[in-house]
């Protein structure tokens, strides 16, 4: 057979292929199919938290913090448990970042809460001494776009069967929906619904008026999606 | 004698003419420590070597025929000889497939790297020095422990030193301001302070016995500054009237039933470690990840703040 092989260089050239192929196959393909499934527990962004993921982005927040947790005792002690693949699933893009200039935020919702993101962001150097980050007052008067959040959740249900609407396992054996609305109206109400909990919180009393009068500033959406990073 | 031979002692003597000027050249010379004495020697080995390896090839590439049958085929001409594998060779590769079977089944398996693995080693040794050393520790020891757990986790919201950075959470140099009793005495709490579930009722459910009618507003704010007070000044009677049933007549609270009001306990502290806070200041989040003796560290610095 080798010597049928060596007179026939393209057949020859097939086999190595078919040959390396499979080792690639084997090897990668069922860890990479593994991996690369939601972990138990991840959700969907809810319209609000992705309104809040576009701020987030609009702003280059990615520029100084990172959204990947290394597999590092020191690492683990500050930010929580090291990341998994599977927890970037609804993430487009995801936002791993390659430089830390302020700390990873990927599990921030655990240890910070919505009033502590409030002060921050207005002037972080009250809450944080020494802290080089700017303040983000703008926030608080913009409008978050939730038309276009909607948009995006739309387009990821369809096209990569994101389940909206549909229960989603969690870790504690229970399920949970995160719902997208049927219209962009009912994705509207839904975005302020889920802001007005989030004002209740705040100590704004311009945010407030302008959740209560129906707009959802910036900064609401920014501390949904900010306490959805868990 | 063979031009070949003259060729290479002319170059084993220029090389070794180079080797001597610059060790002789660089500081220390000839003269320097060892490692200049062994990298002569290196080098001198090394030419050696090379002249008489090339000359032994250039001389079988000069005399060597070839011999044996030629396969039938050729590829453009070339063609191969159906000569048997050299030994050495052979051997050599069946040791390596033995050697490939080897490391694909056991060599790799069993060794490979893995930085899970690392880490979860790392975590392992931490945990164990963290238990030889720390585990035991009380007093002033267990105190400089939560303070410089403290740093690191808490300061973000209560500030260095503790107080709360204006009203942005709670002022731990104290038990209680008068607007987080007053917010409490208001809307009840159920914070789980004591690992129970008790709830404090709201205003609605708060009656002042000495007047037998629900708590008003007057006593709330005098009952209120009387807490934060440290228990004195004016509202002694609204307190012994309503609140004293459960958190005692000193405010020193009772197990299972009500947390105490004059000071910290490290029990108090704990169980808002765990289960996080929500109240007037805002949301204290759940800092379950602290392991059970810097709970306990952290209960003892801030018992110790407001002594």
């Amino acid at each position: 057979m080798f010597h049928w092989l060596e007179k026939h260089p393209f057949f020859f050239a097939v086999g190595v292929f078919v040959v390396i192929a499979f080792a690639g196959l084997i090897e990668i393909l069922p860890n990479f199919a593994q991996a690369s499934r939601p972990v138990i527990g991840t959700t969907p962004y809810s319209t609000l938290e992705l309104a809040g993921r576009h701020v987030y982005i609009k702003n280059s927040c990615n520029a100084c913090h990172s959204q990947l947790i290394r597999p590092f005792k020191s690492e683990t002690d500050r930010y929580g448990h090291y990341s998994l693949s599977g927890e970037y699933a609804y993430d487009r893009p995801f936002l791993w970042g390659s430089k830390r200039t302020g700390p990873d935020l990927m599990r921030v919702g655990n240890y910070r809460t919505t009033d502590w993101h409030e002060n921050h962001m207005k002037n972080p150097s009250a809450v944080v001494p020494g802290s080089i980050m700017p303040g983000y007052p703008w926030l608080f008067t913009n409008k978050a776009d939730v038309d276009t959040a909607y948009a995006e959740q739309l387009t990821v249900a369809q096209f990569f069967s994101v389940p909206y609407n549909k229960p989603v396992p969690m870790k504690d054996g229970s399920t949970k929906t995160v719902k997208m609305g049927n219209s962009v109206a009912e994705a509207n109400a839904l975005a302020l619904a889920e802001a007005k909990v989030i004002a209740a919180d705040m100590k704004d009393q311009d945010v407030k008026d302008a959740v209560a009068r129906g707009e959802i500033p910036e900064i609401v959406a920014l501390i949904a999606y900010m306490n959805s990073l868990k | 004698m063979n031009k070949l031979y003259l060729w290479g002692i002319i170059i084993t003597a220029l090389m070794l003419l180079f080797t001597y000027m610059s060790v002789a050249g660089s500081e220390g010379g000839l003269n320097g420590d060892i490692v200049n004495m062994l990298a002569v020697a290196g080098a001198v080995a090394l030419v050696i070597i090379t002249v008489f390896v090339v000359i032994k090839y250039v001389r079988q590439m000069q005399t060597d025929t070839a011999d044996g049958k030629l396969a039938d085929e050729q590829w453009d001409g070339i063609g191969e000889y159906l000569n048997e594998v050299p030994k050495g060779w052979a051997i050599m590769f069946l040791l390596t497939i033995v050697w490939g079977m080897w490391y694909f089944t056991v060599g790799y398996p069993v060794n490979a790297y893995s930085q899970i693995g690392e880490y979860n080693e790392d975590v392992a040794a931490h945990d164990e020095k963290f238990e030889a050393e720390y585990a035991s520790i009380t007093g002033d020891r267990l105190i400089e422990m939560g303070e410089s757990v403290f740093l690191a986790e808490c300061k973000v919201c209560h500030g260095i030193n503790a107080d709360g950075i204006d009203g942005k959470s709670a002022n731990l140099n104290q038990r209680l301001e008068a607007k987080v009793v007053k917010y409490v005495v208001e809307n009840g709490s159920n914070n789980q302070l004591l690992g129970t579930e008790m709830p404090m009722p709201d205003r609605n459910g708060l009656f002042n016995s000495n007047t037998g009618a629900l708590i008003t507003d007057a006593e709330i704010d005098a009952v209120a500054a009387y807490v934060a007070n440290g228990m004195s000044g004016a509202g002694a009677d609204v307190f012994a009237g309503t609140c004293a049933a459960c958190h005692g007549a000193d405010g020193k609270g009772m197990d299972f039933v009500a947390p105490n009001l004059v000071n910290f306990t490290p029990e108090l502290v704990t169980n808002v470690l765990n289960h996080g806070k929500k109240g007037v200041m805002g949301q204290m989040p759940s800092f379950d990840r602290l392991n059970a003796k810097q709970k306990e560290a952290v209960g003892a610095y801030i018992a110790d703040l407001s002594k």
